[in-house]
């Protein structure tokens, strides 16, 4: 009965037999535990004895529909049958002195709304395994899920080719909302606020609105506990690149004699240096970083409500080579096989650098119209806080030269419900209100005007199981989006345009469970962008690429129609387990950046490029396989491939990734002695050259493709109610010199070169959610 | 099914009051900010070419403007170069301004007071002619603001005025003019059509 607060190292993707169910027994009266009840799922012939705590775990689970028995001394067996499709937490509550089961109440069943939607998760032991490297990078090994960079430690991820304003961030259910038009602007999110990631590969726009058209990524909320006593845990992590790490804490309890009142608190911490290419210092690319949160949970049968905060601040160096005044700079960066400015390494951070701070609130209030239904009440506030400083003359430089605040509230109210027997879903209202406030005093024209931004939309989205093992879904959204800017023209004149669009998505999918090991899930779902401000009223020198942006206002939304096929299988009675991925996504309107010619400046000539829409169709395949060669020993290959083309141009389109090949060796062991959950695997990464790119919009031909070596190692040591957990991850560990197609700082440097982490974890009292 | 109307009635009550919520926030901002003035602009570039010896009893003075008064996009630049004389020795002065405010500024002395963070980098590629005699910052290295011209002969080119700042003036080759390493950013790269008669 080992608590299992990390799962294995296994996708949750994989259709393997690996899913666990575990919950705690309790009387429903005292609310004592109650010690040794049974718990059997007769179908499969397993079970387990809850221990004195009424606590207990059945794992190696297959997905499917199981009949649950539980059992109590003196108690007639009582049965319910689960829907299981991931690890699963079901409280049990008895009535002890009717000797009857009232009714099993489910807490904590991952939301799984868009069932025919493909998706990955990575858990909180591939979290914890990544320790030490952003949320983007964490996702960039997830097939289908690309990193765009701008230098060593901005990073965002990139869905089925898409990303920024076109791929959604759900921070705690919350849209996030940090400047996310920019490919310089990371995403705002300590990954340490989270122990699941989730990536939906759909278009989700049904469910989540706007901008989710190549898909969202999702950083869940941890489950508070839920029961007297306090538990907790301490990282480390330690980096030879950038010679930094980290450090993180997290306190979390119930409270005695208020069942159901749970808290948390979390903070952490990070510092790095200036990083290091294979052969020379990334220099002024060091990077402070310190966040925390607070959560208050309150769940009883009719009512929860959630109160969290967050807090995440970073400031980072943006490497010094990279800040260029015109086109003739780039050019000399290009051809130089070094940065011009290469000092030794320092932790200091100088202009250019940026000062991020997000804030984020979220209150949030459900009531249990029934057993089945429930209505859900969401408030969010984030504030978005960003200043960017440049090089400047007469001592300038502490001035910020960008300086933006965006206050977003947000409101949801979803209602849950259940029609009679099968057909189920949800159904409800969001409302998003977000101001952008260029702060005064920086002396520069503002890069994006100020704009208050507000959005209202519907949406339902219903479920209906035809057969235990085929399961329909189909959706509709319909979101009006107000767009009032406010800037002064080129004559000096104050004007403030209005843009208004409305908007529609509609999505239907299928989940289908062939047999207990294939499951195949089809989704097609449209969705839509509005322009965002920067595409429609940017104009000016981008510096970094050394090249003048016309936004043009008269620019439409931007459609989608995405359609996802996605098949797990597990072969060999699941000794190799599958998974594929296939996709079409065609957008209509989509925005991007074209070259219009050369405009004469005192800094010399600046290529211009403006703001067109065009059509597009991107196709794409990822695909998975993890072969058991024995009970320790598997082998497992992760293949990705993106081909986007301009349909009214013709030719492929800019940006997009180029073809991944990663293959692994892994050992597992479940235990040795005093030591548990030994994982070890050595990784080679291949990515190919892009070999399709549009002629006349880059600045230099697209890098040559490279090899990476990665290791991880990681071991547990229980000890009691305790447990230390500690691991080691190399990547590059060949310190190859290579430049990605995604990083657009490549005219200027290297990438990252090799870099081992070490993390250790220790947790300490057991609080079970 | 009483519950489910219920709800129904909840969601519709709630739904209005996140409606007319909006709604009242959509006042536009009461002032609007001033424009920014772009303190840092440099809008023109002024070469003054002035004779070192009286030529006839007189000292000649010739100028070339390079002007972009409304920065990039807008109107088109002005540039205008005098025919200089061949068989002539200058002294020749940079004057940088930004004349997109009132009054006009001179940022030249700015320059001159960072001269460690800045150069000057000059090419005449077509013109007969040679460059001397740079002026200096405090670490006895060029920054170019001032300088000697000798128009050797008669000839037509550019004349290419490139300013760098925070360049690496310890790099190969920077200190004796040649811009290939030096790096930094480019602040200022105009190109004046120069005829020497």
């Amino acid at each position: 009965m080992a608590f299992c607060c990390a799962g294995f190292v296994l996708y949750a993707q994989q259709p393997g037999c690996h899913l666990s169910l575990s919950g705690t027994v309790t009387d429903e009266h005292d609310r004592s535990a109650l010690s040794f009840a049974e718990i059997f799922l007769p179908e499969l012939g397993v079970g387990a004895v809850a221990d004195e705590d009424g606590y207990y775990t059945v794992n190696n689970l297959c997905p499917g529909n199981w009949l649950v028995r539980v059992t109590h001394l003196g108690c007639e067996p009582i049965e319910q049958r689960i829907s299981l499709q991931k690890a699963m937490t079901v409280d049990v509550e008895l009535e002890h002195h009717a000797e009857e089961l009232r009714e099993m109440e489910i807490i904590r069943e991952r939301p799984d709304e868009n069932v025919g939607q493909a998706r990955t998760e990575l858990d909180a032991a591939n979290i914890e395994r990544s320790s030490g490297r952003d949320v983007a990078t964490m996702l960039g090994v997830i097939p289908g899920v690309n990193v765009v960079r701008t230098g060593p430690t901005i990073a965002k991820p990139m869905i089925h080719g898409l990303y920024g304003n076109r791929i959604l961030l759900l921070n705690q259910g919350i849209r996030q909302e940090d400047q996310q038009w920019g490919t310089e602007h990371a995403p705002n999110i300590d990954p340490f606020t989270t122990d699941r990631l989730t990536v939906v590969k759909g278009a989700a726009a049904v469910q989540y609105g706007s901008d989710a058209m190549g898909g969202v990524v999702i950083s869940e909320p941890v489950v508070l506990p839920r029961n007297a006593g306090t538990s907790g845990e301490i990282r480390l992590t330690g980096s030879t690149n950038g010679l930094g790490g980290g450090i993180a804490g997290m306190l979390q309890g119930g409270v005695k004699g208020v069942r159901g009142l749970g808290w948390r608190v979390q903070g952490s911490s990070r510092v790095l240096g200036d990083l290091h290419a294979a052969n020379y210092v990334l220099s002024n690319t060091g990077l402070r970083e310190a966040a925390g949160s607070a959560t208050l949970g309150w769940q009883r049968r009719r009512h929860g409500a959630t109160l969290y905060y967050s807090v995440f601040s970073r400031e980072m160096g943006i490497l010094r080579a990279a800040h260029i005044g015109n086109l003739t700079d780039l050019r000399e960066a290009i051809e130089r096989q070094e940065p011009w400015y290469v000092a030794p390494f320092s932790y200091d951070i100088q202009p250019p650098r940026q000062v991020v701070m997000h804030h984020l609130l979220k209150a949030e209030y459900a009531y249990r119209l029934t057993d089945r239904d429930q209505l859900v009440f969401t408030y969010g506030y984030q504030a978005n806080d960003r200043q960017e400083y440049d090089r400047r003359r007469g001592g300038q430089s502490s001035r910020a030269a960008l300086d933006l605040f965006m206050p977003t509230h947000s409101g949801d109210l979803v209602y849950k419900h259940w029609f009679g027997k099968r057909l189920h879903g949800k159904m409800g209202v969001n409302g998003n209100y977000q101001e952008n406030i260029n702060i005064p005093g920086t002396g520069i024209t503002p890069l994006i005007p100020n704009f208050i931004r507000s959005t209202m939309g519907v949406f339902v989205l219903e479920h209906y199981p035809l057969t235990e093992d085929l399961e329909l879904e189909a959706g509709a959204r319909l979101e009006h989006a107000r767009l009032q800017v406010y800037k002064y023209d080129d004559d000096g004149l104050w004007i403030t345009p209005e843009h208004n669009f409305t908007n529609n998505a509609l999505s239907a999918g299928a989940n289908w469970a062939l047999s207990e090991l294939v499951r195949l899930r089809f989704n097609i779902s449209t969705a839509y962008r509005p322009p965002h401000v920067s595409e429609l009223y940017s104009e000016g020198v981008h510096h970094g690429s050394g090249s003048i942006e016309v936004g043009d206002a008269t620019l439409g939304n931007e459609r989608s129609l995405k359609m996802v096929a996605d098949l797990e299988a597990g072969l060999f009675g699941g000794r190799l387990a599958t998974a594929l991925t296939v996709y079409q996504d065609r957008i209509s309107n989509f925005i991007y950046l074209r070259p219009s010619g050369f405009r004469l400046t005192i800094r010399g000539a600046f290529p211009v490029f403006d703001h067109v829409a065009t059509d597009a169709l991107l196709n794409g395949v990822d695909a998975m396989a993890e072969l058991k060669l024995d009970e320790n020993w598997s082998i497992r290959a992760r293949f990705s491939m993106v081909r986007g083309s301009d349909l009214s141009l013709g030719g492929p389109l800019f940006m997009m990734p180029s073809d991944r090949w990663e293959n692994a060796l892994i050992y597992r062991r479940k235990s040795t002695g005093k030591w548990s959950d030994m994982e070890l695997e050595v990784s080679s990464l291949n990515v190919f050259r892009q070999t399709r790119f549009p002629a006349d919009i880059d600045f230099a031909p697209p890098p040559a493709g490279y090899h990476f070596l990665g290791c991880m190692a990681s071991i547990a040591r229980p000890m009691g109610k305790n447990e230390l957990r500690l691991g080691i991850s190399g990547s590059n560990l060949l310190n190859v010199a290579y430049r990605d197609i995604l990083d657009r700082f490549r005219y200027y440097a290297d990438a990252r070169g090799a870099d081992v982490t070490l993390w250790v974890r220790y947790g300490f009292g057991r609080n079970r959610n | 099914m009483p519950i489910m109307e219920k709800a129904g009635i909840h969601l519709l009550l709630i739904a209005g009051l996140i409606f007319t919520g909006c709604k009242k926030d959509e006042d536009p901002p009461a002032t609007p900010a001033p424009p920014v003035n772009e303190e840092e602009v440099f809008t023109t570039v002024i070469l003054t070419f002035t004779d070192t010896e009286p030529v006839g009893g007189i000292y000649e003075t010739f100028y070339m403007e390079w002007r972009d008064i409304d920065g990039p996009g807008g109107q088109e630049p002005v540039v205008s170069a005098e025919a200089i004389p061949a068989g002539r020795y200058f002294g020749v002065s940079v004057t940088l301004r930004n004349e997109s405010v009132t009054p006009p500024v001179n940022l030249t002395p700015q320059i001159q007071n960072e001269a460690e963070e800045h150069q000057f980098f000059f090419d005449h590629p077509g013109l007969n002619i040679i460059l001397s005699n740079f002026d200096l910052d405090a670490n006895g290295q060029p920054l170019g603001s001032t300088f000697n011209a000798q128009t050797v002969g008669v000839s037509e080119g550019t004349l290419r005025v490139a300013l760098r700042h925070e360049p690496d003036k310890d790099a190969p080759g920077v200190a004796q003019g040649d811009i290939t390493n030096a790096g930094g950013e480019t602040d200022i790269e105009v190109d004046f059509p120069v005829v020497i008669f």
